[in-house]
């Protein structure tokens, strides 16, 4: 917790000393910036973790600016405008929610079309702000109302948004210790992940954008009270880019990196407009810089700098885990392929597939390159929408759904290229896949839930060969090909799903290594008695695990039955030619 | 007379890393060198080294007493030297016929046609949707049909079926016999068996076999493989 | 409609596509996000003015604009846009950048107020009974032609695929002789020039001041969605759409009401149909 504390007392500790050093008239120009401040630590917050940048966060800002001032010109009591405020705010969060929730559903990478649709709502906002003079005011602004409780915007209103910057702060700094954090941060590093381990990935965009533009339009009704007026400039293009910069140049990834860059710039800005002709231009090339060489701004060329005069005592001390919550286990079931046909464009890649699994055994897919294998697999997560047939597991019919709902119904799946959340640590990564299809929303907002570790993840780690134990805080970027096989192995079977997808397990994998994964793959399936269906070149492992073998061959079923009898099936022989390593 | 392709204490990698150690060899015109090895030992690497995708970090590579190690790999490609890698290599985005004629060419398509019928069938379609396999054998046919006197192809049968593969096998003798130099990195013996004038084993960066086809046998190359 | 409503509608039109033909080619096909691309318009805008401080004739005012704009455009290229290929938010950022750098030097150059020129041709063509400025019908004839001419370039030339199998596999397209850093350069440094000629086309008959590129930016860039990347056809139809909405709705209601239903359709076609009207071809 001193992590936490620390900067944040020193943060109120240093805003409060402002007046008494400075004067009121500083601790006024300073409270504007860190008004900028709190809206740019939102952008930070999504921009920095999901990577999602929203370009128009001025209309929210302006939004909220134009609503506070016609609050506090009916002069309400007190009270009534606190709670006017409330709902304000919780109405400008739940339509951000609504927008980003709807525009990023069933997609997983429109980042910039979405950034220009906000880029558009900002402007819409601006030239309706201009326009609209009979509610507004026009390009003359709102004005003639007093501030928030009648204080003064040159004195004690201050402390107000003291309060305010100092309250975010902590509270950004908590959600950096929930596993909120990991889940929006495992957003930007690997989404297709992210949706297979069972997580609705547009509802954590749209959360994620909800927070932003709650705290953009917190900076907005703040700014109407300080300001006394407010005009088309608040909301627009224009004020979107300002806080875009200040964001970049104070460092999106930390915490008060934006809150940083408000004060600095802000400040800067003051002093050297009127005196340094250059100071626009010298501002973007500031800016151009921080693109291109340093991502981090200022934030971490600071941390870089306080990292060397004071070396941290402890490097992460790694917390003991807890058991993940047991998952109700789902009963065993048949995997039936109904006549599924699957065409991308002109070319077809299934052709009227169909076959019915027991349900519990190992069953193999093997057949030549281009035979559908990956296809069959990607039509069981809804990676990819049938042409016509029907996919059902047990009673429900699974295809053409999310892929975030496959983890639900106990299809978990591991991709071909092992598909991990490469800038982790290899035992945050473990936490997520533990988090999967066990997390409730309350879990995400407790400290403990970062510490779940499923008991099919335990068992696999417990295994003396297995070599991820001592890697646990190893940066994944730092793992082998090999390694990371097992941990997405790990990653897949932590939700103990009823039904298994391997594409290519044992890939990259040595010999030693090849035999540990088949032992470990059969393992699964003895105690679980679930279904495991392998994607496999190799024959030597299909003969070694597979109860069934399901040989395509152009998108159609060539034969399905035990290992022998395909072994000496002359159809599959004619061809498929398919040798050991 | 100058020797067609020398390579001399070829060294090099990614970046920092090196993974190919002080590689000499040399070629004719007209040969067929086959480079074998496990996966990672450094056979696409040397194969990038001599094609210009990576620069040497030391030693030198001369096609007719031309050195090539400066040359960015568009300029080897205008001195004639050809390429198919291993991996990404097609352009996922253009046609299989947009595909063949990107390049400077002058080698006339329908032979490769009557062989590969599946390229023929499939020409107006983008190559990003075409199987692994049919991705390959459109890669092979471009580096085929190219104006270019020293191929360098990389694991060209991965994936493919057999019978293709003794096509594939056909043509790359048949461009051999037509003058060119042809370096063939393969962990497929049959194919690298079939076409190979001369070998060379890599393992972990180094060359540590070397032969004709008439001093090798078939059981050291299997073993060498099988390491 | 009235002739004159047509007649504006081609001018728009015309000259929008060609701005947008700029993008298209450096965020349509080399996928850099340029914010800056308004700003090469504002450049060539300012290319009379250019032209006549360092005293020379007139008739210089395209190499001018060229040579500015191209210069500009190819210095900004080898120093910055190289490194990011691949990587659009931040090309998006940068060239960001770029653009507040290009209008606080062009402020610096030539202040902050509206400048004006004269028009190379005067008076007005009788057309249909209408009078229309002789210098937009001649615009809009160079512009029809210069298209043309483009399209059937496009049709036989192989440097379309070369940009893209640039783009899509930079190693490959190094392969088989594609000199890929004089390609990038090159297609980059015509996209600009696209828009720097559009700002000297159109220098006569707007108010030129250093913020101007923003709004050619936006309305190029929503053509470019509305119609779909990668093809002229698409090009043609999202230019038609972004300013025939603005010409025939700020005609008939207001401009407020023109730009407020770009920026919803736009809004509309980014949500649902993200790659135009043009992506069924995919």
């Amino acid at each position: 917790m001193a992590s936490v504390l620390l900067p944040v007392s020193l943060l109120l500790g240093a805003l409060l000393l402002i007046p008494e050093l400075f004067g009121d008239f500083v601790a006024y120009q300073i409270g504007l910036y860190l008004i900028y401040g709190i809206a740019a630590q939102g952008l930070g917050f999504i921009w920095g973790k999901t990577g999602v940048l929203p370009l128009g966060q001025a209309l929210f800002f302006g939004v909220a600016a134009y609503l506070a001032a016609s609050t506090l010109k009916a002069d309400l009591p007190l009270v009534l405008t606190l709670a006017i405020s409330g709902l304000v705010l919780c109405a400008i969060g739940g339509f951000a929610f609504l927008l980003a929730t709807l525009i990023f559903r069933g997609r997983s990478e429109s980042g910039p079309y979405f950034s220009l649709i906000t880029l558009a709502l900002a402007m819409i906002a601006e030239q309706i702000a201009g326009t609209a003079t009979s509610i507004t005011g026009g390009f003359n602004g709102m004005s003639g109302f007093a501030s928030l409780g009648h204080l003064d915007p040159f004195g004690s209103y201050y402390y107000v948004i003291v309060g305010m910057s100092v309250g975010v702060s902590l509270l950004l700094f908590i959600l950096n210790k929930l596993p909120v954090h990991l889940l929006a941060r495992a957003v930007l590093d690997n989404e297709p992940r992210l949706q297979l381990l069972g997580f609705p990935t547009h509802v954590i965009k749209g959360a994620a954008f909800a927070f932003s533009a709650l705290l953009a339009a917190l900076a907005g009704g703040l700014f109407a009270s300080h300001q006394g007026i407010v005009t088309p400039t608040s909301t627009g293009f224009a004020l979107s880019a300002e806080l875009l910069i200040l964001t970049a140049v104070g460092g999106r990834f930390h915490v008060l990196g934006p809150l940083l860059g408000a004060v600095i710039i802000g400040w800067l800005s003051a002093e050297l407009r009127d005196s340094f002709p250059y100071w626009e231009l010298l501002m973007a090339f500031v800016f151009i810089t921080v693109v291109l060489k340093a991502p981090g701004g200022i934030a971490e060329v600071c941390e870089k700098v306080l990292a060397r005069f004071m070396p941290s005592a402890s490097a992460s001390r790694q917390a003991s885990a807890i058991a993940a919550p047991s998952r109700t286990v789902q009963a065993p079931a048949k995997l039936k392929f109904h006549d599924v046909e699957l065409k991308i464009g002109v070319v077809r890649i299934l052709n009227g597939v169909s076959f019915e699994t027991p349900a519990s055994g190992v069953v193999s897919i093997i057949g030549p390159n281009g035979a559908g294998k990956t296809s069959v697999l990607n039509t069981i997560t809804g990676n990819l929408r049938l042409t016509s047939g029907r996919i059902t597991f047990g009673e429900d019919v699974i295809s053409s759904r999310p892929v975030y709902k496959a983890l639900n119904r106990g299809i978990a799946r591991k991709l071909q290229v092992p598909s991990v959340f490469a800038s982790f640590s290899v035992s945050e990564n473990l936490t997520i896949a533990s988090l999967a299809g066990r997390v409730t929303l309350a879990d995400l907002f407790r400290f403990s839930t970062v510490r779940w570790r499923s008991s099919a993840i335990s068992k696999v780690l417990n295994h003396p060969k297995v070599p991820l134990n001592r890697l646990l805080n190893e940066p994944v970027a730092h793992l082998s090909q090999g390694h990371r096989q097992f941990l997405e192995y790990a990653m897949t079977v932590a939700a103990e799903p009823a039904l298994l997808l391997l594409d290519e397990p044992c890939a990259g994998l040595s010999p030693d290594e090849t035999a540990l994964m088949t032992e470990l793959i059969k393992q699964y399936q003895e105690t679980a008695q679930r279904l495991v269906i392998v994607i496999e070149h190799d024959m030597s492992i299909v003969e070694a695990i597979s109860d069934k073998v399901l040989v395509l061959h152009l998108g159609q079923v060539l034969a399905f039955d035990d290992y022998s009898s395909i072994r000496t099936n002359p159809e599959v022989q004619a061809v498929y030619a398919g040798g050991t390593k | 007379m100058t020797v067609f392709l020398e390579i001399e204490d070829l060294t090099g990698g990614y970046g920092d890393a090196t993974v190919l150690f002080d590689v000499t060899c040399s070629l004719e015109s007209g040969q067929i060198l086959g480079v074998l090895g496990r996966n990672g030992v450094g056979k696409s690497t040397l194969a990038r080294l001599v094609q210009g995708g990576l620069m040497a970090h030391s030693g030198d590579v001369r096609l007719k007493g031309r050195s090539l190690t400066k040359l960015p790999a568009y300029a080897r490609r205008a001195v004639g030297v050809g390429y198919m890698p291993q991996t990404s290599m097609v352009f996922d985005d253009l046609s299989v016929y947009d595909n063949l004629n990107l390049g400077q060419n002058k080698k006339p398509l329908d032979p490769y046609f009557d062989l590969f019928p599946r390229l023929a069938e499939r020409l107006h379609q983008k190559a990003g949707t075409m199987s692994g396999g049919e991705r390959k054998i459109l890669a092979f046919v471009r580096s085929m049909i190219e104006d270019t006197r020293l191929i360098v192809l990389d694991e060209p049968s991965e994936g493919v079926q057999p019978e293709n593969i003794s096509h594939m096998a056909r043509c790359i003798k048949e461009r051999a016999s037509d003058g060119a130099g042809i370096i063939l990195c393969e962990q497929n013996l049959t194919l690298l068996r079939e076409v190979s004038d001369s070998f060379l084993g890599l393992d972990t960066g180094r060359i540590q076999l070397r032969g004709t086809a008439d001093t090798l046998k078939p059981e050291d190359l299997r073993e060498f493989i099988s390491l | 409609m009235s002739t004159v409503l047509i007649l504006n509608l081609a001018w728009q039109i015309s000259t929008l596509a060609l701005v947008a033909l700029g993008l298209a080619i450096v965020f349509g096909q080399l996928r850099i996000m340029n914010m800056a691309h308004g700003e090469f318009v504002m450049l060539g805008a300012y290319a009379p003015f250019i032209t006549s401080s360092l005293g020379l004739s007139p008739w210089l005012q395209v190499p001018v604009c060229l040579i500015t704009v191209g210069s500009i455009a190819l210095l900004m290229e080898r120093s910055i846009i190289r490194h990011l290929y691949g990587r659009m938010f931040d090309s998006l950022l940068a060239t960001w950048g770029i653009a507040i750098l290009m209008r606080e030097g062009v402020e610096l150059f030539f202040g902050r107020g509206y400048q004006s020129v004269s028009p190379p041709v005067s008076g007005t063509v009788s057309i249909l009974g209408t009078d229309y400025p002789a210098y937009r019908i001649v615009v809009i004839c160079i512009i029809l032609l210069g298209f043309t001419a483009l399209y059937w370039w496009s049709k036989t030339s192989k440097i379309a695929n070369k940009i893209k199998a640039m783009v899509g596999n930079p190693d490959l397209a190094q392969a088989v002789g594609i000199n890929t850093a004089r390609l990038s350069s090159g297609a980059f440094v015509f996209g600009c020039c696209c828009a720097g000629i559009a700002g000297l086309l159109l220098a006569p008959t707007i108010r030129i001041e250093p913020m101007m590129g923003l709004d050619y930016l936006i309305r190029s860039f929503f053509a470019l969605v509305v119609g779909g990347l990668g093809s002229l056809e698409g090009l043609a139809i999202g230019t038609g759409v972004i300013a025939g909405t603005q010409t025939v709705l700020g005609a008939i209601a207001s401009q407020t009401y023109g730009y407020l239903s770009v920026l919803t359709l736009s809004i509309l076609f980014l949500w649902l149909k993200p790659n135009g009207v043009r992506s069924s071809s995919r």
